[in-house]
């Protein structure tokens, strides 16, 4: 795998902005639900019926049904919450991760860390 | 009067609790066991600062606050903070205790010093405390916490001035408490690591052993540097750095470093640093 640039501009990081913050709103809501142990049950019954409870769109629930964690967190979810739904669902950060980076769990798994070096200028 | 006596920055991931508890049941990953041994004197040292209380200045990952209402600066007052549920249920491991008095003391020093606290009266806590705690202390837990809980998920992030500001003010909030007590500041977050986008597992050991290399003696010149270098360079999350800001600025411009270690697990840079106060002396022997 290469080296991940020292900067902050997508695909390599996507900023929880503002923006996205309210764009998700419904989004974290459900899946930040999933803190709770019964919900859990409930989400995993019946995914769909679960989730437009919550209001979420018809596009982004069909991203939680795909898995699709980059479509997710680019829709305004919170890894932080994202995270949850996917630890519902029996997954991982690595299997969001490597969704993002474009390769399998296995590989960044062994790729990581992917060290870099860089310092702050100032007045040290 | 109370006092300050020494400060601790220190890293906290998931994986850290957990590993802490496969480890002690089947022996440690070697990538953990590492870890496990750095902090060994982590947890000597802040058993010879012998401390009463602790105020720990950490963050919530969306695992209590939620986005309906996103505190930038929050207090736990309470006499006990409950384990969250990040999602795969609870670890084994005891409340943690805290001291109402304390938290009441505290938070009308900081709003009376211009920090707009909100209040959390049922505070429960996830890994930001809970995934180091049991590398430096050992249950029933021995010291009483006041937790103080910063905004690390939405932008716009508070500031490292502003953070620097925080520790000041926690300070003197600590000196002005009428209880011999002896506390120490602990700050925890970072260090290098992004867990989300491509850049998913970057490890920056330099940025991280420089920090911990210059924390004690350039905490200004460190604090200059904006947040979004830091993430640009260490990965999204080494923003929580600037937690330690306020550790590093609740004590005494001359605090002596008496220990600081580094190492990259796996996708988290764990540090540790242990300050204490100059002119300390055991408490046996203060009265």
């Amino acid at each position: 795998m290469h080296s991940p640039p020292l900067t902050l501009e997508e695909p390599g990081t996507i900023l929880f902005t503002a923006e996205r913050a309210l764009e998700g709103h419904c989004l974290n809501r459900f899946a930040l639900s999933l803190r709770d142990d019964q919900n859990r049950q409930s989400f995993l019954a019946d995914e769909d019926s679960y989730m437009r409870r919550f209001n979420v769109a018809d596009g982004v629930r069909q991203s939680v049904a795909e898995r699709d964690w980059t479509a997710l967190l680019k829709a305004g979810g919170h890894l932080q919450a994202i995270l949850k739904l996917a630890a519902t669902v029996g997954m991982s950060l690595w299997d969001v991760g490597a969704h993002n980076a474009g390769c399998s769990a296995e590989d960044l798994r062994n790729a990581s860390p992917r060290y870099v070096s860089g310092l702050p200028q100032g007045r040290f | 009067m109370a006092r300050i006596v020494g400060g601790i920055g220190i890293s906290h991931t998931p994986s850290m609790g957990t590993e802490f508890d496969r480890g002690v049941k089947d022996g440690f990953d070697p990538r953990w066991q590492v870890w496990l041994d750095g902090t060994r004197r982590v947890k000597d040292l802040l058993a010879e600062l012998e401390p009463t209380h602790l105020v720990v200045v950490y963050n919530d990952h969306l695992n209590y606050f939620d986005l309906d209402n996103y505190p930038t600066f929050a207090i736990g007052v309470g006499s006990s903070f409950r384990q969250a549920d990040e999602g795969w249920g609870r670890r084994d491991l005891p409340d943690i205790p805290g001291d109402v008095d304390w938290g009441i003391h505290l938070t009308k020093h900081l709003v009376e010093n211009e920090f707009d606290m909100t209040v959390s009266q049922d505070l429960s806590i996830d890994h930001g405390i809970f995934s180091w705690l049991p590398y430096v202390l050992t249950p029933p837990w021995p010291v009483t916490i006041t937790p103080v809980a910063v905004n690390m998920i939405r932008e716009p992030l508070p500031t490292g001035n502003r953070l620097r500001s925080l520790g000041k003010a926690i300070r003197t909030g600590v000196e002005a408490f009428e209880r011999d007590d002896r506390v120490v500041i602990v700050a925890t977050g970072g260090m290098s690591h992004q867990i989300s986008g491509s850049r998913f597992g970057i490890a920056n050991e330099d940025l991280d052993k420089f920090f911990l290399e210059k924390l004690p003696t350039h905490l200004d010149e460190l604090v200059d540097v904006p947040l979004t270098e830091y993430m640009r360079l260490g990965g999204t999350e080494a923003a929580e750095l600037a937690l330690w800001f306020a550790m590093r600025a609740a004590l005494d411009p001359h605090a002596e470093a008496r220990y600081s270690f580094h190492t990259f697990p796996q996708i988290t840079g764990c540090g540790a640093l242990v300050l204490a106060e100059p002119g300390l002396v055991s408490s046996s022997k203060e009265s």
